[in-house]
């Protein structure tokens, strides 16, 4: 078993060798992982909208140890990450970490807020420091401005970042 | 063969476990092996066990398996799982008769992979792999199984 402590570790050697492949290789696996999340959120965010996704975080916050903020608001969800475990254990490594590790959470996020008629910001800021910043609107025109506002601006597939490039 | 020590594992996570992380391991199996193929699945467990897990295998290579025993109480442990850890003079006996892993895949996928064990399996092979040990993996159920390390001849 590898344990559910080290699937950070166990991730990120699969990001390297699909990132030998192409993006597309990328981009398709995390479309099978975001299915795989919908089994986790889907009913919930469509039946409690942003309440749900400050729910499924609040849970994430606590079974995943993570120092993170939630601000709930009519028209948004802002999830400010202070400390994350997940690129945190992936730097603290014996094996070499992905340069491009932080993608895959926009990766399979940005996908399930399509489909709900969501719209996601995601703002990695720095993909060496284990911080970000995620909102969630339900008004396009809001989302549009906060994209403005960002550091590094995640894409997923079907939506382009600000910064793919390195 | 075992020596042990009070050092701390070189991943000694404490907290929470978040057992959903098994659903991802599972999906990931499925798809690396449709898309790429067994053997390149083979391969990323490899790097899993040389790379991940190069501090365990440098204790194997020392000739000591007390980190690995001490990796596979911690984490068995941290899992819930029902196991048992026999340490005999020439080789060790982990009986796992409740993973839980397999278990959570098994309650939230409702089918587990026909490879989920490979994690275990193909890891634990990369780890020994030019150490004075050999660690054989026998699935002996759905969710159970017994790995035993033994010195090679």
């Amino acid at each position: 078993m590898i344990p559910s402590d080290h699937f950070t570790k166990f991730y990120n050697e699969v990001f390297k060798f699909l990132e030998t492949q192409g993006d597309d290789a990328l981009h398709a696996y995390w479309l099978e992982i975001s299915k795989n999340q919908e089994r986790h959120t889907l009913e919930l965010f469509r039946e409690k909208g942003l309440e749900g996704m400050r729910q499924y975080w609040d849970h994430i916050r606590v079974e995943e140890n993570c120092d993170l903020d939630l601000d709930l608001n009519n028209d948004r969800l802002e999830l400010r990450m202070n400390a994350c475990p997940s690129l945190g254990k992936v730097m603290d490594n014996d094996a070499e970490p992905m340069a491009r590790y932080c993608d895959h959470c926009a990766g399979w996020i940005g996908p399930i807020m399509d489909k709900l008629g969501y719209h996601l910001v995601y703002d990695v800021i720095d993909r060496q420091k284990p911080q970000c910043v995620m909102r969630v609107f339900k008004d396009v025109k809001l989302a549009q401005e906060a994209e403005g506002q960002a550091k590094l601006l995640m894409g997923w597939p079907g939506k382009t970042g600000k910064d793919t490039a390195d | 063969m075992m020596t042990p020590d009070d050092k701390p594992l070189r991943y000694n996570e404490g907290g929470n476990v978040h057992m959903d992380f098994h659903g991802a391991t599972d999906t990931t199996i499925d798809f690396i092996i449709k898309n790429y193929g067994i053997d390149v699945m083979d391969q990323i467990f490899a790097r899993v066990g040389h790379d991940v897990y190069a501090d365990i295998r440098s204790h194997l290579l020392a000739g000591n398996v007390g980190e690995l025993v001490k990796h596979w109480h911690h984490f068995f442990e941290r899992e819930g799982a029902e196991f048992h850890i026999n340490v005999e003079t020439d080789e060790v006996i982990l009986t796992v008769s409740h993973c839980t892993a397999y278990a959570h895949v098994k309650k939230i996928a409702g089918k587990v992979s026909d490879h989920f064990c490979d994690q275990t399996i193909k890891t634990n092979h990369a780890l020994a792999q030019g150490t004075p040990f050999a660690i054989d993996t026998e699935i002996t159920g759905p969710g159970s199984c017994r790995q035993i390390i033994r010195r090679r001849p």
